[in-house]
């Protein structure tokens, strides 16, 4: 027995030594001649004693060093709360959902649920919303920031898309790109210079959002990219890449992205000036029928416009 | 051919050749090529008018004819051509257009050969001068040179073309033996370029002027006609017919939205360059190749117009040096602003902003065209699900497992440009035959007016004629009550409106027919 408390000890000092963890191969190099039984008793002991963290990869198991502050805080808790912590703790800050809870663990929903009250209480975990699915719950441990994916990033506040927060960004996004190309129209240069000088990087975009206020929350270039990118979907803007140095103001990974206001290639086109082309029934009018061109409503109104 | 292309057809048949000439002609768009005897029988209609019907319907092209099914020897089959029918919807685009190009003359002498389908050159130049005279003032007449030359510059690019020869094949005749066929029969009529005469005039000179009309000429006319008569035989130009060539005037109206994007898109001077090249390619471009001729920057700028001050460097700088269109690319682009559109004009920018997003990524799933379009998750499905159920975006299924299960299936929303395009011009159809009918109907609901309203503009013309003093044109014009007067000024305004938005919708059917064309032929 004190043989074995010997080899924790120095299995121990192994894994202080490799804080990212020891394999069996590892401990079996250092201590050539302890044998596998022992071995194993005496990781099972500090693992018992919470001294030790037991994971998986790819080629095999792994002993890690447990944080001493949460080894200390897990002492009062029985085993099972600390495989669920486990559980949570893997799921990083993404969180975990109580049912995928009871999947990895296979403990009983009631038990489940007795210990992440426990938890909860002893501020080991926390419950985060989830955005996608408002009902839902995830649990990740205390001091994590949950993901944008859980909250939803800039465009969400508690849970709630903000449309129009979206829309005003919108809209001034469009109309600092709309002024940036009269301007460049104006000055009746020659015409690549105009088309060149029209154009506005990512960068120039999100300085100006910033310094227009109108944002509670830190926006990141990338926002205003997301938001950038849906003008090009409303057909109101256009956008080139550019090679640029690296270290120029706005480039990512050597590139730039410009946005230029454009104006739509046609009008609207011809169908949907006759009532037809945007009529709800369009598929139940023929003649003779209940709906038909003759006693057509909308005809009739658009008619007499 | 689908049901709303025959419903179209018809309409447009009836309100140009009649009745009969609608049935007969329906009936073989639905029936494919069939014989003289079949159309008769099924149509119920005494043999000489389905013969003169026929006869309307080939000198416009509209039908073709050639040997039957069993060979040389069997009776002639006619065959209906709906993409012909259809055009006739476009003749006020096509005579707006030769006016734009060539001013009154031009437009006349398009407008009398659609109207007569194939017309010889020195009837139509009659026919014009004599038009053109008679809203000219007393005393003045149009020169048959004048109207000549209209009419060649008119042939010199292709916008009138000679009509195909006939190809002979084997008639009813039995006396014909089969040494005597020249060409084997044939089993698509032959086209009007295969003649390499094509746009060759006849080497006739017409001199001469045009005659008024009027009205008290009714003594003169035997004799008019016998004059007329001699005229035509000592042309010299019999036989020799010419056709509008309507692809031609489809190049010109591509070309046309093709400018015109470019300048929304760039800027003027762009269009302008685009103009010019795709001028300088017009005659050498076949309509439905995909590209145009490479052209080299000089021959460009030294074919921009002369008043048009542009340097070389800018010319340089706008790209492309050797400047040539993909006509495709183009046409597509124009397609899909078409759709982008409609969906934005029926369903609102939002769904129009899901609807480009789907057309620039291909394939989304829900969740990414959340993401993407910035729209809350409700509605964003609720716009996604109404789309659906238009048939403007369609749902592709990837399973992940072998069973399908749709817990465990990639559903990716999707849309494809060309049976979108196909079904929006579908809608077109149904669109431009909706309009149609409702200016019927409008004009039926009013007979009653409209007659006495013409009747009452007759009685004034020939009281004025024969000079009769102001209380009694007054008399008679207020014969129209002012409701009625008011009624009539609605009525005009209702037909004026939907005649026009017929047009409109005529532009889009463009766009989409010449953007499935050319993917087809790609």
């Amino acid at each position: 027995d004190c043989i074995i408390k010997v080899k924790c000890a120095h299995i121990f000092e192994l894994c202080q030594q490799f804080p990212h963890g020891i394999t069996d191969q590892v401990i079996q190099n250092d201590m050539p001649h302890l044998e596998a039984q022992q071995r194993a008793m005496a990781i099972n002991r500090l693992l018992s004693l919470g001294q030790l963290d037991l994971l998986r990869n790819s080629s095999g198991l792994l002993y890690r060093m447990k944080d001493a502050q949460t080894a200390s805080k897990m002492k009062g808790s029985d085993n099972q709360e600390k495989l669920v912590y486990q559980v949570i703790e893997d799921a990083g800050n993404k969180g975990i959902w109580s049912r995928d809870i009871r999947y990895k663990s296979n403990l009983p929903l009631t038990e489940i649920n007795k210990i992440l009250k426990n938890l909860e209480s002893k501020k080991l975990i926390k419950a985060v919303k989830s955005v996608a699915a408002s009902k839902k719950k995830v649990y990740m441990l205390y001091n994590l920031q949950p993901d944008r994916s859980v909250t939803g990033g800039a465009w969400y506040s508690d849970q709630d898309f903000e449309s129009e927060f979206v829309e005003v960004l919108n809209q001034q996004c469009f109309k600092f790109l709309q002024s940036k190309a009269e301007v460049a129209r104006d000055s009746k240069q020659s015409p690549m210079v105009q088309r060149n000088s029209s154009f506005a990087t990512s960068h120039e975009v999100w300085k100006y959002i910033c310094e227009l206020g109108i944002s509670k929350v830190d926006l990141s270039m990338e926002d205003i990219e997301t938001i950038l990118n849906t003008l090009i979907y409303d057909g109101k803007v256009e956008m080139t890449i550019i090679a640029a140095k690296e270290g120029t103001v706005g480039s990512v990974d050597g590139q730039m992205k410009l946005y230029r206001g454009v104006n739509p290639i046609i009008q609207p086109t011809g169908l949907v000036k006759a009532p037809c082309g945007l009529c709800p029934v369009f598929d139940d009018c023929h003649e003779g029928g209940e709906i038909s061109p003759s006693n057509c409503v909308y005809m009739a109104e658009w008619l007499d416009f | 051919m689908t049901a709303q292309e025959v419903r179209l057809c018809g309409l447009l048949l009836q309100e140009h050749f009649g009745e009969v000439v609608e049935r007969i002609g329906t009936h073989l768009l639905r029936g494919g090529a069939q014989n003289l005897r079949t159309i008769a029988n099924e149509t119920n209609t005494p043999l000489d008018l389905v013969k003169k019907s026929l006869c309307v319907l080939v000198q416009h092209g509209v039908c073709d004819f050639g040997s039957g099914r069993r060979g040389p020897g069997s009776p002639v089959e006619y065959r209906g051509n709906c993409e012909r029918v259809l055009r006739i919807l476009r003749y006020p685009r096509y005579i707006y257009t030769a006016k734009t190009l060539y001013g009154d003359t031009g437009e006349l002498i398009v407008e009398e050969v659609l109207q007569r389908g194939h017309m010889t050159m020195s009837n139509t130049v009659k026919t014009v001068a004599d038009r053109l005279t008679h809203n000219m003032e007393e005393g003045r007449s149009m020169e048959y040179s004048e109207v000549v030359s209209s009419f060649s510059k008119l042939v010199e690019t292709h916008f009138l073309q000679r009509c195909p020869p006939v190809a002979e094949t084997a008639t009813a005749a039995p006396s014909a033996t089969p040494a005597t066929h020249r060409t084997p029969a044939s089993v698509t009529p032959p086209t009007a370029e295969s003649n390499p005469d094509c746009y060759k005039l006849p080497p006739v000179t017409l001199t001469g002027r045009g005659k008024r009309r009027r009205s008290s000429d009714d003594g003169e006319e035997p004799g008019g006609v016998k004059k007329a008569k001699m005229d035509s035989e000592s042309c010299g130009d019999e036989g020799i017919y010419w056709q509008v060539n309507f692809e031609r005037f489809h190049q010109h109206f591509r070309d046309q939205a093709i400018i015109s994007a470019v300048a929304s898109k760039l800027d003027q001077t762009s269009s302008e360059i685009v103009r010019t090249m795709l001028r300088m390619s017009e005659v050498t471009t076949t309509p439905t190749a995909a590209y145009t001729q490479p052209l080299s920057a000089n021959e460009i700028f030294r074919s921009l117009p002369p008043n048009y001050s542009i340097s070389r460097p800018i010319l340089d700088q706008g790209g492309s040096l050797t400047g040539r269109s993909d006509l495709h690319r183009a046409l597509a682009n124009l397609a899909r602003a078409t759709l982008e559109s409609v969906v934005q004009e029926r369903f609102g920018s939002r769904s129009a902003r899901i609807f480009r997003l789907l057309l620039r990524k291909r394939h989304l799933e829900q969740k990414q065209v959340e993401d993407f379009a910035m729209i809350p998750a409700k509605e964003a499905k609720d716009m996604l699900y109404t789309l659906l159920s238009e048939n403007l975006v369609q749902l592709q299924e990837i399973p992940k497992t072998p069973d399908h299960a749709p817990s465990r299936t990639f559903y990716l929303y999707t849309v494809n440009q060309l049976p979108t395009a196909r079904l929006l011009l579908q809608h077109c159809y149904k669109t431009v035959a909706n309009l149609i009918e409702r200016r019927l109907f409008e004009t039926k609901e009013n007979k009653r007016l409209l007659e006495k309203s013409q009747r009452i503009e007759a009685i004034l013309a020939s009281l004025q004629a024969s000079g009769a003093e102001p209380e009694q044109l007054t008399e008679v014009e207020e014969m129209i009550t002012a409701p009625e007067r008011q009624q009539l000024e609605a009525l005009r305004h209702h037909i004026n409106k939907l005649d026009s938005t017929e047009n409109q919708v005529d532009e889009t059917i463009f766009l989409l027919e010449s953007y499935i064309i050319s993917t087809k032929s790609k």
